[in-house]
């Protein structure tokens, strides 16, 4: 038996420039805030930018931006939905809605390539993917079948964190595939006084600024925990116009 | 019309395997649709037909057969088909024709209501086999 769509990805990812894979081991390290603010601020920029939610089981993109979904347009195969100017966005919660996903890692895989196969994105600047925690199998299936994936990295300073995330900069490292940097994000400020000063100082020891610089990788910014950031949940303008919002915008316009 | 985006993947398969194997001609293509998708066969038909103008096989090669929809229950075991599954909304119907993983999450087991089930066949797209001429 022979999977047709495998055949027919690298064609449907052919209109992408950079694909820009925002994942970490840990979860609850603020990854799908870092890629929903990040795809947003390049849209704002000028950017023909994707967003595609892969964690599947915890889709979450939508609710960050206060996306209606329904189900997609169809023009010869599946068409992302226009979420703003320059942006947009395909999940799988436009077909699960809100209810619980309850799959397997094959069915994972299988959900996955569909998506790929089916979905014709426009001329995109960037594709900005929001990986679920893991290195499972959406990280494994994004490696086989994504030609060109480069990975953004997130952690919290949390020792748990850095300690779990080391393990996914290992893995990619042992098969070169590119990683731009790291994100150390919710940050305590101790001093009261944001924005945060460079990258790294955000705590005493920044053990993600080590993390990094064992892997030579770069620490791309430190974002500051914000607890007024739920507030800016749904609103993409709040969600840009916040304090980690700001500084992400800010990482994401310095990008290599 | 997303049949046309999975009709192109099975041309650009056959490509692949006929440029693979020294453009050999292109005898049959025996494409599965799995009845859980429910794949509208005319327009996957007519998609196909548009699609292959250029390409040195023609529509003539391709052969279809409807696939059951055959569920085992990861819970309790037991097996059951798609139409014994009754009462599915149109939109519960639509979601799982756009991504068929998503009969996990409008299905399940009609016997414990596991949602823990696996799909043994019938599931979308897929090709049985592709026969190309040996000279």
């Amino acid at each position: 038996m022979i999977d047709p769509r495998i055949a027919i990805i690298h064609k449907r990812l052919s209109p992408v420039k950079r694909i820009l894979v925002f994942s970490s081991a840990k979860g609850g390290v603020g990854k799908s805030v870092c890629a929903a603010v990040s795809a947003l601020a390049l849209a704002v920029a000028g950017f023909r930018t994707g967003l595609f939610d892969l964690d599947f089981q915890g889709a979450s993109a939508h609710i960050l931006l206060g996306a209606e979904l329904c189900f997609p347009e169809e023009d010869a195969g599946i068409k992302p939905f226009r979420i703003k100017k320059n942006l947009h966005f395909m999940s799988f919660s436009a077909f699960s809605g809100e209810h619980a996903v309850p799959l397997r890692g094959s069915e994972v895989s299988s959900a996955m390539i569909e998506l790929l196969a089916v979905t014709v994105w426009d001329k995109l600047d960037f594709l900005i993917v929001d990986m679920p925690p893991g290195i499972g199998d959406e990280v494994l299936d994004l490696l086989r079948f994504m030609e060109r994936p480069e990975f953004i990295i997130i952690s919290t300073p949390s020792r748990v964190a850095v300690r779990v995330v080391e393990r996914l900069l290992e893995m990619l490292r042992s098969l070169s595939v590119p990683v731009i940097g790291v994100i150390e994000n919710m940050v305590y400020d101790h001093s009261g006084a944001l924005p945060l000063p460079p990258a790294g100082r955000g705590v005493e020891i920044s053990t993600v600024k080590s993390l990094a610089e064992r892997f030579q990788v770069r620490l791309l910014g430190s974002v500051p925990f914000s607890p007024d950031l739920d507030n800016a949940i749904g609103n993409p303008d709040a969600l840009l116009n916040s304090v980690p919002g700001l500084i992400i915008q800010k990482i994401i316009s310095e990008l290599p | 019309m997303h049949e046309w985006a999975l009709a192109e993947a099975v041309i650009s398969t056959v490509e692949k395997v006929y440029r693979e194997n020294g453009k050999k001609p292109v005898a049959a293509v025996n494409v599965l649709l799995g009845e859980l998708q429910s794949i509208e066969m005319d327009i996957f038909k007519y998609g196909l037909k548009i699609l292959l103008e250029g390409y040195p096989f023609g529509p003539e090669v391709f052969h279809f057969r409807i696939e059951k929809a055959a569920f085992k229950c990861n819970y309790c075991g037991k097996e059951w088909l798609l139409e014994d599954h009754s009462g599915l909304e149109e939109e519960e119907r639509e979601a799982i024709h756009f991504l068929p993983e998503a009969a996990h999450v409008y299905l399940c087991c009609p016997f414990c209501k596991s949602p823990d089930f696996k799909l043994k066949k019938g599931r979308g797209v897929s090709i049985a086999s592709i026969e190309l001429e040996s000279s």
